[in-house]
C-alpha cells in the first residue's frame, strides 16, 4: 500500500512537493487553508530578476499537480498535526504516515511600523499593494495622477528589533531593485530612489539586475534608513533619513513611498510546534534538524520542513528545498 | 488628522486623589495655567489633589543639561515619592513634561537595574532619613485632563468652533518630547500618533492638523536653548515647525509641555523682530496656548484669570473667533484691578496696546 | 584598549542605550542636532562601539558631543534598541569627571549651566525662578515677558498667593527643612562633587587661556556667550 504524506500548505512549496512526492510512488494530500492553491504566488506580478509573470509559474505549477492526479483538499485549515495525524479546524482528522508542513510565511504588516503611517497616509504603499497595483494595471497616486518621485524604503519589519523582527527578509532587496525598475519603465520622467542599508544581491542574476538599476534606468540609491513619513499639504509624502555615505540628514517630499515589507513567521507557527513537538528559531520561524545536513528535517521524526515555513527565502531556493523535503520524507518511510 | 486606533497605548490614569508635583517652567511662564489645572479638577470636577509646599523641582533641567548625575536627581525623585507617601497619596502626576520623562525614566531603571534602586534607597536614607514606595500610578497632567475630557465637554460653556459658522477650530498639537518618545507605552496614543490632546479637541468640537514636522521637536533642546550661544539651535526647530505648519493655517497651537508652549510663543516674536515673518492670519502670530487654558475657555474661564495675557503672541483673535467674550481693557491690570503699565507693543501683536484702555490717562 | 569603553559602561544609560549599531542612520534622519550643526549621532555611537581609546578621548574633549539637545527623538526609531541620546548622556558625565569637557568651546559652557541652574537648584529648589530670567540675557523672551519681569509681584500674584513666600502654590519660596534635604541629597549622591568638579576644571582652563582670577564672572559670561561660528557646515 502506498504511504501516505500530508502536506500542509499549497503554495509553491507544497506543491512542489506533493509533485515530487507522487513522482517518487507516494500518495501526497494536499492541505490549502484558503480556497485555492497557490500560496503568495497568487497576490505577485511578475518574478526577479526576470520579470517573469507569476502567473505563468503558478499556472504551470497548478497543471502538473492536476496532471499528476494529486488530491487536495482547500478551505481546510490545519490547527494540529502530529506525524500520524492531522486535524482540521472543522474536526475532521487526517491520517498520516509522515507529514511535510510547508505552510510559507506571513507578509509584515507595515501598520506596525507606525512612523511610516500606512494606512493613514493615502501614498504610502507596500511592496505587496504595487504587485497588486501592476496586477490591475493601474499604478498611480491616491488621486489617480502620475507620481514624479517614488522612494522605496528597505527592511520595513526585517532586521528591527523595535517589531521583533531581527532577522533580514533577504528577498525585499532584489524586489525593491525589480520594483524601481517597473516604475521607471512605466513613468520613465520619474526620479525613483531606494533607501538601503545594505543590498544583499544574493541570487543569481540579482547583482545585474542592480547595474541595470543604476546605469539603465538612472534608479538611486541612498543609503539610510528612512526615519518618518508624514503628509505634506499636496497630499505627498514628507520623508526624512540621513544620507549615511555623506553623513548628512536629508529630507524629500515623494508622491509615493513604497515600503518593502519583509517576511514574517506566522503565528500559527508556535501552536502548531507546540501541538507536535517541534522546535522553532528565535525568529518564530521552524527551526531545522540541522542547518547542514538536515535543513528539510525537523526535529521530530517523519515531521518535514520545505520552503519559508522555516526561513525566508525565494521561489527558486523554496521549489529546490520542496523536491529535497519530500526525498527526505520518501527516504524516512523506506528506510 | 487621520490615525489609527490609539487604543493600543493606553495607560491607568487614576480618577481622584492626585500628588500633584510642580513644574519649573509651567510656574515662570504659565502660573495661570497651573491654577486652572488645579481649579478645574477641585471645583469643576470635585477631586481631590494635594500641592505639598516640601514638594520640589526634579531637577530634570539639571538632569539634561549634564550637571546634574543619574544618582542625584534619582535620589530628588524618591524624595517626592516619600513626600507623597508621607502625606497619604499614591498617585502621582506631574505637571512638566520634562520630569514625567523623568519619573518614568527613573522607574523604568530602578526596574531594569535594581542595584540603582537600592543605591538610590541609601542615599535618601542617609541624606534625609527618608523612605519610600514607588507611586500606584504617574501621569502627566495633561492624561489627567484627557481622562475627563468628556466630563469637561458635558460641562462646556464653549466649544473649539468658529462662533460664527460653526467650523471645528484647526488645530496644531504639539507633544512635548519626553511625554513618548523615551517611553512610547507610557504616553496615550503611544509616541507617532500621541492622543493626549488631539483626545481633548476633539471631544470639544476642533479638528487636530498633520502636518510634516507634527512631531519635530520645539528646539529646547536644554544647553541648546539655557546656554545664549546656542540658542540658534533653538529657534532654527521652532521656525522649523512654524514654516511646516503655516499653510494649515490653524487657529492655534496647543501644547502639553510648558517649555514647548513658551517657545513657541517665543520665537514667533523673536522670528518676527528679525526678519518680520509671522505666522498667523492677518500678519500677526499663531496663539500659543497650553491644554489647561484651553480646557479653562470651553469651561467658560476668564482669559485674564487662565493668565493668557502672559502671551507674547495676542489671543484675542481666538478669542473672538470662538465667540468668547472678554473685557479688552483688564488684560494688564495686576493683583486687584490695580493699573501697571502695558507692554511694549511688538511686530508679532495685533492688539496695539495703546489702544487698550489706560487708567492713568 | 577599551579603557574608557569600559567606565563608560559602568553607567546604566550606555547598558541601556547601546547595543550594537549598524550605521543605518535613522537616529540622524530625525535628530534635531543633526539639522542644525555639522554633527552625526550615528557617528558617535559607531566611535564608540569600537571602544577604541584614542577615538573616545576625542570624542570627550571635543565640541561633537555637547550638541545633542537631548529630546530622545532617536529613542524610539532605532532599530537595534539603542538610544544614541543615552551615549551622550554618558558620553558628557564622563568627559566633566576627567575635566576633558573644558578642552572644547561647547564642553566648556556646562560651567554657564552649573552656575545657572546648578546653584539655583540649590538656592531655590527650582531649575528657573523668574528673576533668573533676566530680560538683558534672554532678549527672545519678548515685550511680555518684560513687562511681567518688570511687574512679577503683581502678576505673578493674580495667581499665587506665596509668590516668593512660604507656603502651598505656585513660585513660593521653599522651607529651610526642605532645601537641607536638597542639599544633602546633592552631598551624599555626587551632585556637589559634580558641581565641584566642573568648577575646578574651569578654573585650571580658565587660566590657561589667560583669565587671571581663573573661572570668575567674566569667563562665565564669556562661555556663556561666546560662538565662534564653528559648528555648522
Amino acid at each position: 500500500m502506498k504511504k501516505r504524506i500530508v502536506v500542509i500548505g499549497g503554495g509553491p512549496a507544497g506543491m512542489q512537493t506533493a509533485l515530487r512526492l507522487k513522482a517518487r510512488g507516494m500518495e501526497p494530500l494536499i492541505v490549502e487553508k484558503e480556497a485555492e492553491t497557490g500560496g503568495k504566488l497568487r497576490g505577485w506580478h511578475v518574478l526577479f530578476p526576470t520579470f517573469t509573470p507569476a502567473g505563468e509559474v503558478l499556472a504551470e505549477l497548478r497543471h502538473r499537480v492536476r496532471e499528476a492526479g494529486i488530491e487536495t483538499m482547500t478551505s481546510a485549515e490545519v490547527v494540529s498535526f502530529t506525524q500520524h495525524e492531522v486535524a482540521l479546524a472543522d474536526g475532521r482528522r487526517l491520517t498520516a504516515d509522515a507529514v511535510v508542513l510547508a505552510t510559507g510565511f506571513t507578509l509584515f504588516d507595515a501598520r506596525i511600523k507606525e512612523e511610516y503611517g500606512y494606512g493613514i497616509y493615502d501614498n504610502v504603499v507596500t511592496s505587496a499593494d504595487i504587485e497588486r497595483m501592476l496586477d490591475e494595471g493601474r499604478v498611480a497616486k491616491a488621486d489617480g495622477s502620475r507620481p514624479k518621485r517614488i522612494a522605496f524604503l528597505h527592511c520595513v519589519g526585517s532586521r528591527d528589533e523595535k517589531v521583533c523582527q531581527q532577522h533580514c527578509s533577504r528577498v525585499c532587496c532584489i524586489t525593491g531593485v525589480k520594483q524601481a525598475i517597473e516604475m521607471k519603465r512605466l513613468f520613465p520622467e520619474a526620479d525613483v530612489f531606494n533607501f538601503y542599508m545594505d543590498i544583499r544581491m544574493f541570487g543569481p542574476g540579482y547583482e545585474e539586475l542592480y547595474r541595470e538599476a543604476q546605469q539603465r534606468y538612472n534608479i538611486h540609491f541612498v543609503r539610510g534608513r528612512i526615519s518618518e513619513a508624514s503628509p505634506t499639504i499636496d497630499g505627498g509624502i514628507q520623508i526624512k533619513a540621513e544620507d549615511t555615505l555623506t553623513g548628512r540628514p536629508l529630507r524629500m517630499s515623494v508622491d509615493l513611498l513604497v515600503l518593502l515589507v519583509g517576511m514574517r513567521a506566522n503565528d500559527d507557527n508556535a501552536a502548531l510546534a507546540a501541538a507536535a513537538g517541534l522546535e522553532r528559531a528565535p525568529s518564530g520561524f521552524m527551526a531545522p534538524r540541522d542547518p547542514f545536513l538536515g535543513n528539510v528535517r525537523s526535529n521530530v521524526g517523519g515531521i518535514f520542513y520545505a520552503g519559508t515555513v522555516s526561513a525566508p527565502k525565494n521561489i527558486g531556493e523554496t521549489l529546490n528545498e520542496a523536491a529535497a523535503a519530500a526525498d527526505a520524507a520518501v527516504d524516512y518511510l523506506n528506510a | 488628522m487621520k490615525r489609527n486606533s490609539w487604543q493600543d497605548y493606553q495607560k491607568q490614569i487614576a480618577d481622584d486623589r492626585y500628588y500633584y508635583g510642580r513644574s519649573c517652567i509651567r510656574q515662570n511662564f504659565f502660573p495661570g495655567s497651573e491654577k486652572a489645572f488645579l481649579d478645574i479638577l477641585r471645583n469643576d470636577l470635585g477631586k481631590e489633589l494635594l500641592d505639598d509646599p516640601k514638594h520640589s523641582s526634579c531637577t530634570g533641567i539639571g538632569y539634561h543639561s549634564d550637571i546634574v548625575p543619574l544618582e542625584t536627581i534619582m535620589t530628588v525623585v524618591a524624595r517626592q515619592f516619600s513626600l507623597m507617601n508621607e502625606s497619604g497619596y499614591e498617585n502621582f502626576v506631574t505637571s512638566c513634561i520634562t520630569s514625567f520623562g523623568v519619573y518614568t525614566e527613573m522607574l523604568a531603571t530602578w526596574h531594569e537595574f535594581p542595584e540603582t534602586e537600592e543605591r538610590t534607597r541609601e542615599n535618601l536614607y542617609k541624606a534625609t532619613g527618608r523612605e519610600f514606595r514607588k507611586p500606584a500610578s504617574l501621569a502627566h497632567t495633561s492624561d489627567v485632563m484627557f481622562h475627563f475630557r468628556n466630563e469637561i465637554a458635558a460641562r462646556a460653556k464653549q466649544r473649539l468652533v468658529d462662533a460664527a459658522t460653526g467650523e471645528p477650530l484647526k488645530v496644531v498639537e504639539h507633544i512635548g518630547c519626553h511625554y513618548a518618545k523615551i517611553f512610547p507605552k507610557s504616553g496615550i496614543g503611544g509616541s507617532e500618533f500621541p492622543y493626549v490632546l488631539a483626545g481633548m479637541i476633539e471631544a470639544w468640537g476642533g479638528e487636530c492638523v498633520d502636518y510634516p514636522e507634527r512631531r519635530h521637536c520645539c528646539g529646547f533642546g536644554f544647553r541648546n536653548y539655557l546656554v545664549q550661544a546656542n540658542r540658534g539651535y533653538s529657534i532654527a526647530n521652532s521656525h522649523k515647525k512654524l514654516e511646516s505648519m503655516a499653510p494649515y493655517k490653524p487657529d492655534f497651537i496647543v501644547a502639553n509641555c510648558p517649555g514647548c508652549a513658551m517657545f513657541l510663543d517665543k520665537w514667533q516674536y523673536a522670528i518676527a523682530e528679525m526678519e518680520g515673518t509671522t505666522y498667523g492670519a492677518n500678519g500677526h502670530g499663531i496663539p500659543v496656548l497650553t491644554y489647561e487654558e484651553m480646557a479653562g475657555l470651553v469651561l467658560g474661564y476668564d482669559p485674564w484669570a487662565l493668565g493668557m495675557q502672559m502671551h507674547q503672541v495676542d489671543v484675542e483673535p481666538l478669542l473672538d473667533k470662538m465667540g468668547i467674550e472678554y473685557d479688552p481693557a483688564a488684560k494688564y491690570l495686576g493683583r486687584n484691578g490695580k493699573y501697571i503699565g502695558k507692554p511694549a507693543s511688538a511686530v508679532v501683536n495685533c492688539c496695539a496696546t495703546d489702544t487698550v484702555y489706560d487708567m492713568r490717562e | 584598549m577599551g579603557k574608557y569603553f569600559d567606565m563608560l559602561m559602568e553607567d546604566v544609560r550606555m547598558r541601556e542605550g547601546l547595543n550594537s549599531c549598524m550605521n543605518c542612520g535613522v537616529c540622524t534622519g530625525v535628530c534635531p542636532a543633526a539639522e542644525f550643526y555639522s554633527y552625526d549621532p550615528r557617528q558617535i555611537v559607531s566611535i564608540v562601539q569600537t571602544r577604541d581609546d584614542e577615538a573616545i578621548e576625542e570624542l570627550m574633549r571635543s565640541d561633537a558631543i555637547w550638541y545633542c539637545g537631548e529630546c530622545m527623538s532617536c529613542r524610539p526609531r532605532c532599530p537595534r534598541g539603542n538610544t544614541p541620546g543615552y551615549v551622550i548622556q554618558a558620553l558628557r558625565t564622563l568627559s566633566q569627571k576627567l575635566g576633558f569637557f573644558v578642552e572644547s568651546e561647547k564642553g566648556r559652557q556646562q560651567l554657564a549651566l552649573k552656575r545657572i541652574i546648578g546653584d539655583n537648584i540649590l538656592r531655590t529648589g527650582y531649575c528657573i525662578v523668574p528673576r533668573l530670567v533676566k530680560p538683558e540675557l534672554h532678549p527672545e523672551q519678548g515685550t511680555v515677558w518684560q513687562w511681567i519681569y518688570d511687574n512679577d509681584k503683581e502678576i505673578f500674584g493674580r495667581f499665587s498667593p506665596v509668590y516668593m513666600r512660604p507656603g502651598a502654590g505656585a513660585l513660593r519660596r521653599l522651607d529651610e527643612e526642605t532645601l537641607g534635604e536638597i542639599d544633602r541629597i546633592f552631598e551624599v549622591s555626587g551632585g556637589r562633587a559634580m558641581f565641584d568638579t566642573i568648577e575646578r576644571h574651569s578654573d585650571r582652563k580658565a587660566r590657561e587661556m589667560g583669565y587671571a582670577e581663573g573661572a570668575d564672572q567674566q569667563y562665565m559670561m564669556d562661555v556663556f556667550t561666546r560662538n565662534s561660528n564653528e559648528h555648522y557646515e
